[in-house]
């Protein structure tokens, strides 16, 4: 359904007058999405992981376009977004959608839910008259467990809880009956005991709206309990894609290694076993050469730091880019 | 142990849910508590807006208040405060019946009755005047007398005095002190009413009168009315100018944005005064065009308050979710970008108009902007300038009007804004 | 005080005055931290550890009280210190790691200036030499090289700044480590290094840590006793083992069912109803009982004292207690997670 072929997105680095002046036009740039490319098929939820630096976040804008990719194409249900027109881009939105990290921040402070949740109804679905547009809002209120509707309707984004507020910015990504929508980190702000609450009702929605997700996500547990295929990004490039039991369980590259080992596991008897890599993330402006992750690689030999992995396919459906990964699967 | 926690409105304590509860706080209890909670701020708002709105409603009538016309004189000039006027008194013998100057009406073709005066005595200014009004009011009644008295000049108090008492003149017109001060040598003369007219005014002035006999109290009472017009109209159309342009240039970057904000930078560049004098020069003096120099004036306040809010609201995450839905530009701008941004505007607005009203008044003082017919405290203070010495009050109190009203604005509006922004107090 | 107690928090509230009236971050609590070990506090946003955590270096500013409690520290109770004897305290002999290192750190200092100064504010007779000494030592030992001792907050990664503070906590030779949400902003391969380091600096320095955090897999991770708190009350302490295996409190044990273990294959995650409760107006009797899967009439009538269950194993709730309408002869068997 979606196709991202060798996306790429550079973004310049803020430098000061004098310095762009030095460097004569060369403007140093940070490389957040470098060559990525995977499908994601109709219905499945796709889980995109990785920390901080590793292009997750740019990938769900460039992937409904709230970016414009530096080079590489994004295609959906087989139509290259770059060649629609603003207009024409404009009216694709009523069929991809966004839920966003911050709930609170995604909210126009001065605007009621009622009328949050309908823009998107307003500009998409012209059609429907004031009323008919409440009454379809009022249903969206109620599908995403906000009971009794009327009373959420008039209220504004600060006098609802957290909990309250993620549902309110759900409904108003399922209010134009989207196909597919990118959900980034949309958990990550709520209370524990309220996550799987919440996970639950995306994935009613889901079966009721006939959803695809892609699941943007730090957390390698909860991504366990929702996702299909995952996934694995490390400094703007792929490390890995699979089926999410098989890249747990059978992990190809080091890197994938390293996360699920790092992940804390609730069970006080649980001790790891495998050492962390060394070192931290470095600076995407100037990513290691070859292999991005080979100076903290425990298995990288001298061939890691000259010659980029490609992304091949180690096993059926799952892919890695590692030169040395059948070792990891022995 | 510890009484109470003082209440304060803002500080929480970590990611609580029940924040929801506290948004919902009515309006009315926050009303009420907000002495508590704002200690020193709530005073000043609600000291400054008292002001404000007292100067307001002088601003829309001053009539109301005002004991005099301001631009008459109703007065001797240079009458220090509360000081007594010495009314011109008329005087007449004490066998006569007469009570005031009206008894000295007769019919048209009887003798016209003859008063003196001192010479060179302000006092036959005010016979003149008095008697040509009451002369008005009666001709047209039904008795049909007139009073239209021939006046008899005299050299000296003594003579003019003697006159009445040998009979040559029916009644003198001097002033009350001279009177007062040689009753001894005249026991068959007594006071009858005080002529008021034209410059003696029997009430007395509160603030004491100018140089041309104007009351200061009077003229103070009027010009809020022109501090004010000047004030909120420039403050208008600044903020009608400023606002859009600065959310067109934040939003939309770009070219539009460098040149606009080198345009504005070169005049919030200026120092304000000297700009507006520069304005008023070109266009010449009157009301609107002060208005208009001083409206360019701030026009780059609004423009950068606005633009730098607009540029940090283009990056909040609810813009970007507006782009996501499909919204188009204006309505983004509108509905996401614009009610966030005004906020900022509504406070700084209060502040404005005491820097308009501050500009105006220097302005008028420098003789530039206003006629000098109009009652402007800056007029004012610009005539006072001279009489420093002598007549203190004619510079002092118009000062201390612009002081209050500009105080009173500052008050409100920096008030206002600590209120609203806790945040910045808090850290 | 018994000897192996470092810290004991006795009957502790906080309010805080709100403008809907005043707040109970924590209410009534009793807490000991032993020395030499690892003490993880547990609980969702709104519960009020992070207030503890202020609380025991009586850091609160108005509007924020403690108005009643007792804090004995190392013997003595802290709060009968005046007000001016607590900076001596804080740094000294107990030092704060908090969550957001960034703007805990002075920007305009270097690492190095900022250990240095700190090592000679609280003991003003080391000589600046052997301040910097010190500080090199410990922040190598931490992990950072030594190069980078001049650097600015800034330029360091979060992973590195977070080093920085607990190596400020080290630098005096803390009691006790009030660690406040270290790793919830770092990323988890970096957060699981950190959690490395204090363990190993528990051994080699005999430290006692308070770990504030709502991440029950960092708890798990590292404490050696687990402390669970809800709605500003505790609702269950014990050692790690114990409260993992065999939670008592059905609040603990709808926490430890919705958290997602990647070692397992369960299909689903426990869902928990309801959601936390309102400060401003708690529910009557136990906090949890509008969202207790297995609540009795009690419990919305009387709160249950915070008692032992079994041994060192404390836990608040009827179902561990003698009430009205049930005999002690009944005892509930509580199902494991």
């Amino acid at each position: 359904m979606i196709r991202v072929e060798n996306l790429r997105k550079f973004f310049p680095v803020q430098s000061g007058f004098i310095a762009s002046l030095l460097n004569r036009g060369n403007i140093p740039t940070v490389k957040a999405v470098d060559d990525v490319t995977f499908s994601i098929r109709r219905g499945e939820v796709f889980g995109l992981a990785g920390e901080s630096g590793s292009g997750k976040s740019t990938i769900g804008r460039l992937v409904l376009r709230l970016y414009d990719p530096t080079s590489g194409r994004v295609v959906f249900d087989g139509i290259d977004l770059e060649s629609l027109s603003s207009e024409q881009m404009r009216r694709m939105r009523s069929r991809m959608q966004i839920v966003f990290q911050d709930p609170l921040a995604s909210l126009n402070p001065r605007m009621t839910i009622g009328q949050a949740i309908g823009h998107p109804a307003r500009i998409h679905m012209p059609e429907l008259s004031p009323a008919e547009r409440r009454n379809h809002v009022m249903e969206i209120l109620q599908a995403v467990g906000m009971n009794p509707p009327e009373a959420f309707y008039d209220l504004f984004p600060h006098q609802i809880s957290g909990g309250q507020r993620q549902r309110v910015v759900l409904a108003r990504a399922l209010v134009t009956s989207p196909e597919f929508i990118v959900a980034d980190e949309p958990i990550a702000m709520a209370d524990v005991s309220v996550r799987a609450i919440l996970l639950e009702l995306m994935m009613k929605m889901k079966e009721e709206f006939h959803l695809t997700y892609l699941f943007i996500t730090h957390d390698l547990a909860t991504a366990k309990y929702v996702c299909n295929r995952i996934a694995i990004l490390y400094l703007g490039k792929l490390c890995e894609l699979g089926p999410i039991n098989e890249v747990y369980s059978h992990y190809a590259h080091p890197y994938t290694r390293a996360l699920l080992e790092a992940v804390p596991v609730p069970d006080p008897r649980h001790r790891r076993t495998e050492p962390m890599p060394s070192g931290e993330i470095p600076n995407a402006i100037n990513p290691p050469p070859g292999c991005h992750f080979h100076p903290r690689c425990p298995i990288a030999r001298e061939n890691c730091s000259i010659q980029e992995p490609p992304l091949r396919e180690i096993r059926p459906g799952h892919l890695v880019a590692c030169h040395y990964a059948e070792e990891l699967l022995k | 142990m510890p009484k109470n926690p003082v209440e304060t409105p803002e500080i929480l304590p970590e990611g609580a849910s029940w924040e929801v509860e506290l948004n919902r706080v009515g309006f009315v209890r926050r009303l009420l508590m907000a002495r508590r909670w704002y200690g020193a701020d709530w005073w000043f708002v609600a000291i400054g807006g008292v002001a404000v709105v007292a100067f307001i409603i002088v601003a829309l009538f001053p009539g109301l208040f005002a004991p005099y016309s301001p631009f008459v004189q109703v007065g001797p000039p240079f009458l220090a405060p509360e000081a007594h006027v010495d009314m011109p008194v008329l005087i007449v013998p004490k066998k006569s019946s007469v009570k005031s100057l009206q008894d000295l009406a007769v019919p048209p073709d009887a003798n016209r009755p003859q008063i003196s005066v001192v010479e060179g005595y302000p006092t036959a200014g005010a016979l003149n005047t008095e008697s040509q009004k009451i002369d008005e009011q009666i001709k047209d009644e039904p008795r049909g007398l007139r009073l239209r008295p021939v006046i008899d000049r005299y050299p000296s108090l003594q003579e003019t005095l003697h006159a009445v008492v040998d009979g040559q003149d029916n009644a003198s017109v001097v002033q009350e002190s001279q009177f007062k001060s040689v009753a001894a040598s005249f026991p068959s003369l007594r006071e009858a009413a005080p002529i008021q007219g034209g410059a003696f005014s029997a009430g007395g002035f509160i603030l004491g009168t100018n140089d041309i006999g104007q009351d200061v109290l009077s003229r103070l009472l009027w010009g809020t009315r022109i501090a004010l017009t000047i004030g909120f109209s420039s403050s208008i159309v600044s903020l009608l100018v400023g606002v859009p342009l600065g959310l067109l240039a934040g939003f939309g970057g770009g070219l539009f944005d460098r040149l606009l904000s080198l345009l504005m930078d070169s005049l919030y560049a200026f120092p304000g005064l000297i700009l507006a004098i520069a304005i008023t020069a070109v266009l010449g003096p009157s009301m609107l065009n002060i208005i208009v120099a001083i409206s360019v004036l701030y026009v780059p306040t609004y423009y950068r308050i606005v633009r730098g809010q607009t540029l940090s609201v283009k990056e909040e995450v609810y813009v970007e979710a507006a782009r996501s839905i499909g919204a188009r530009r204006l309505e983004i701008l509108s509905q996401y970008v614009f009610p966030n941004v005004i906020q900022s505007v509504a406070i700084i607005f209060s502040v404005n108009v005491a820097d308009a009203i501050l500009t105006g008044a220097g302005l008028s003082f420098l003789g530039l902007g206003l006629p000098p017919t109009m009652a402007d405290w800056g007029i004012d203070l610009a005539r006072g300038q001279t009489f420093i010495q002598t007549a203190w009050w004619m510079i002092t109190f118009p000062g201390l009007a612009i002081l209050m009203v500009v105080l009173a604005f500052t008050l409100m509006g920096e008030g206002l804004m600590e209120i609203y922004n806790p945040k910045l107090r808090e850290r | 005080m018994p000897e192996d107690i470092l810290y004991s928090i006795r009957n502790l509230t906080v309010e805080y005055g709100t403008r809907a009236g005043p707040v109970r971050a924590v209410d009534n609590l009793s807490l000991d931290i032993r020395r030499g070990e690892i003490l993880g506090l547990v609980g969702e946003s709104g519960c009020g550890k992070s207030t503890i955590g202020k609380a025991l270096m009586r850091l609160h500013e108005v509007p924020a009280r403690i108005t009643a409690g007792e804090l004995w520290f190392d013997g003595r109770n802290l709060m009968e210190l005046p007000a001016g004897k607590m900076p001596e305290i804080r740094g000294a002999e107990i030092g704060m790691v908090f969550q957001d290192p960034m703007t805990s750190l002075d920007p305009v200092e270097s690492i190095l200036d900022h250990l240095t100064e700190t090592v000679l504010t609280h003991e003003p007779k080391t000589s600046g030499a052997a301040a910097k000494k010190r500080a090199e030592e410990l922040v190598e030992r931490l992990g950072i090289r030594r190069e980078r001792l001049k650097e600015y907050p800034h330029q360091m990664s979060g992973g590195m700044r977070q080093r920085v503070m607990i190596s400020l906590a080290l630098a005096l030779r803390a009691k006790l480590v009030i660690a406040d949400e270290p790793t919830t902003s770092l990323d988890v391969i970096v957060e699981a290094k950190i959690l490395d380091l204090l363990k190993e600096l528990q051994k080699e320095f005999n430290l006692t840590i308070l770990l504030i955090t709502h991440n029950i897999g960092v708890v798990a991770e590292v404490a050696d006793r687990v402390a669970v708190m809800y709605a500003a009350r505790l609702a269950e302490v014990g050692t790690a083992e114990e409260v993992f295996a065999n939670p008592k409190h059905p609040y603990t044990q709808g926490l430890l069912k919705s958290v997602p273990n990647i070692e397992l294959n369960s299909a689903e995650l426990y869902k928990m109803g309801g959601q936390p409760p309102s400060l401003l107006h708690p529910p009557k009797g136990c906090r949890f009982h509008p969202r207790c899967p297995l609540v009795m009439d009690i419990c919305s009538k009387e709160e249950p004292e915070f008692e032992p269950v079994i041994g060192d194993h404390l836990a608040s709730c009827w179902l561990y207690q003698e009430h009205e309408g049930r005999g002690s002869s009944e005892r509930h068997e509580v199902h494991n997670a």
